[in-house]
């Protein structure tokens, strides 16, 4: 009934219709539709196998090869030691009057926050999205959605997770999204990945007083991030005539070169006096 | 021998690209490695044995990526297609083609990637970062993706200890 190349001319168009149907729907949300757990419990293992490899070499090599340049890098940390003690002095005082205060008001104890350190064991294979795995899963007690934080602010979120590894979305990514704060002046804005160690803090109202070098928090309205955990500093900032926002570029406080080692929040902090309004 | 030459190397590349690239900084606009094998798949293997096996490597990578799931699966089957037409009408013994089927599949990649971040993906998606690093991917490419697929190509001979049929 049909020639040979009419099937393959339907054939083709059927076929890229379903390819833009498939991306179309794996685009806005993600997913992998249980699959991917599949994969990511079969080459983990390979992959955290030669991390640890490449770390106990490259350790050799700084703790014993590298160690020229650590006489003069212990002078300065002793520097910055003596630095931190004064600040830290500054900032107990601080919290002392902070407890007196909270107490004063009656506010709740927080709840102390359950987290479980895992360490990267590899990243994404490809360069136009920010992802990485986690040497934690299921039986250490994560699931989707759950906040992945540094020492120095956030780091991302999971998004997949099999018995014994999870996939972090970092908040580079590009279909990554967190409520945020300027912490000075509690504008508000949504920050997103740039795909390039930097994120867009978008939708603040130019109306709102922002500056570079203003610090940028979690608001803890995305339901995801514990509220006050620091993401990063306004490092470039513009606006033009015709629009109401500012464009505003945030560098991370987290280091995503460098991202070895990190906590999952397991049961995100419940805010002190959120039940009490 | 074969087929534990073409897991292992596969699990080796996926490995090499996901942790010990990641080490290197110098490395960050590196190209994907699994398009020079998939290639050499298309080229060595037949129609049978080929794309099962470039869908599975299609599937790990989208399961390890952060991309939108089936978008390495979709770029690695429409290389599948375009390369098995192409070499319906081309010898693909010329060292210079080949170079040029590498090159040509990693812009095809880009372009499908960006395309679908462009078109699905939330907001602006598309700036001059991106043209960096596709350039970037690409200059990695011309030095070293022609090297690395004659390198398969060779391995792949002496473990078959006779020409292959599409290259002689």
């Amino acid at each position: 009934m049909f020639s040979k190349k009419m099937v393959l001319i339907i054939g083709g168009i059927v076929l890229i219709t379903v390819n833009i149907i498939l991306l179309s729907i794996t685009s806005t949300r993600y997913s992998t539709f249980g699959f991917g757990r599949v994969a990511i419990s079969f080459v983990a293992p390979f992959q955290e196998l030669v991390t640890r490899s490449v770390r106990f070499t490259r350790g050799i090599w700084e703790h014993y090869f590298f160690l020229v340049s650590v006489s003069q890098q212990n002078a300065d940390l002793k520097k910055s030691l003596n630095q931190a003690i004064q600040e830290n002095n500054q900032w107990y005082e601080l919290e002392l009057a902070n407890t007196r205060l909270r107490n004063l008001l009656h506010f709740k104890k927080s709840v102390t926050n359950r987290v479980v350190a895992a360490e990267v064991i590899a990243k994404d294979p490809s360069a136009w999205f920010k992802t990485v795995i986690i040497d934690k899963g299921k039986s250490d007690g994560l699931q989707k959605g759950l906040p992945v934080v540094m020492p120095q602010g956030i780091a991302g979120q999971v998004i997949e997770v099999s018995d014994h590894y999870s996939k972090v979305m970092l908040i580079i990514d590009r279909n990554s999204a967190v409520d945020a704060l300027v912490q000075r002046t509690r504008s508000r804005g949504i920050i997103k990945g740039a795909s390039a160690d930097q994120c867009r803090f978008e939708y603040v109202l130019r109306k709102h007083n922002v500056q570079i070098g203003d610090t940028v928090v979690a608001s803890g309205f995305d339901g995801v991030y514990p509220k006050g955990l620091r993401i990063g500093r306004v490092s470039d900032l513009s606006q033009k005539n015709s629009d109401i926002f500012y464009e505003i570029t945030v560098t991370p406080f987290v280091d995503f070169e460098k991202l070895e080692e990190v906590l999952v929040i397991i049961r995100p902090q419940v805010q002190a006096f959120a039940s009490q309004q | 021998v074969r087929y534990c030459f073409y897991i292992g190397t596969s699990l080796l590349l996926i490995i090499i690209q996901t942790t010990v690239l990641a080490y290197f900084s110098l490395f960050n606009g590196f190209y994907d490695l699994l398009i020079p094998f998939v290639i050499f798949l298309i080229i060595c293997l037949p129609l049978r044995e080929s794309l099962p096996f470039i869908l599975v490597l299609g599937f790990i990578m989208d399961s390890l990526s952060g991309s939108p799931f089936g978008l390495y699966l979709i770029v690695y089957f429409w290389l599948f297609v375009s390369l098995r037409w192409i070499t319906r009408y081309l010898r693909v013994s010329n060292k210079l083609l080949l170079s040029l089927f590498v090159i040509g599949a990693v812009l095809v990649e880009n372009v499908l990637v960006t395309g679908t971040l462009t078109i699905f993906g939330a907001g602006r998606q598309f700036s001059p970062q991106a043209v960096k690093m596709i350039t970037l991917q690409l200059l990695w490419t011309v030095f070293t993706g022609p090297m690395f697929l004659l390198a398969l190509l060779t391995i792949h001979k002496r473990l078959n200890n006779q020409p292959n049929e599409n290259l002689s």
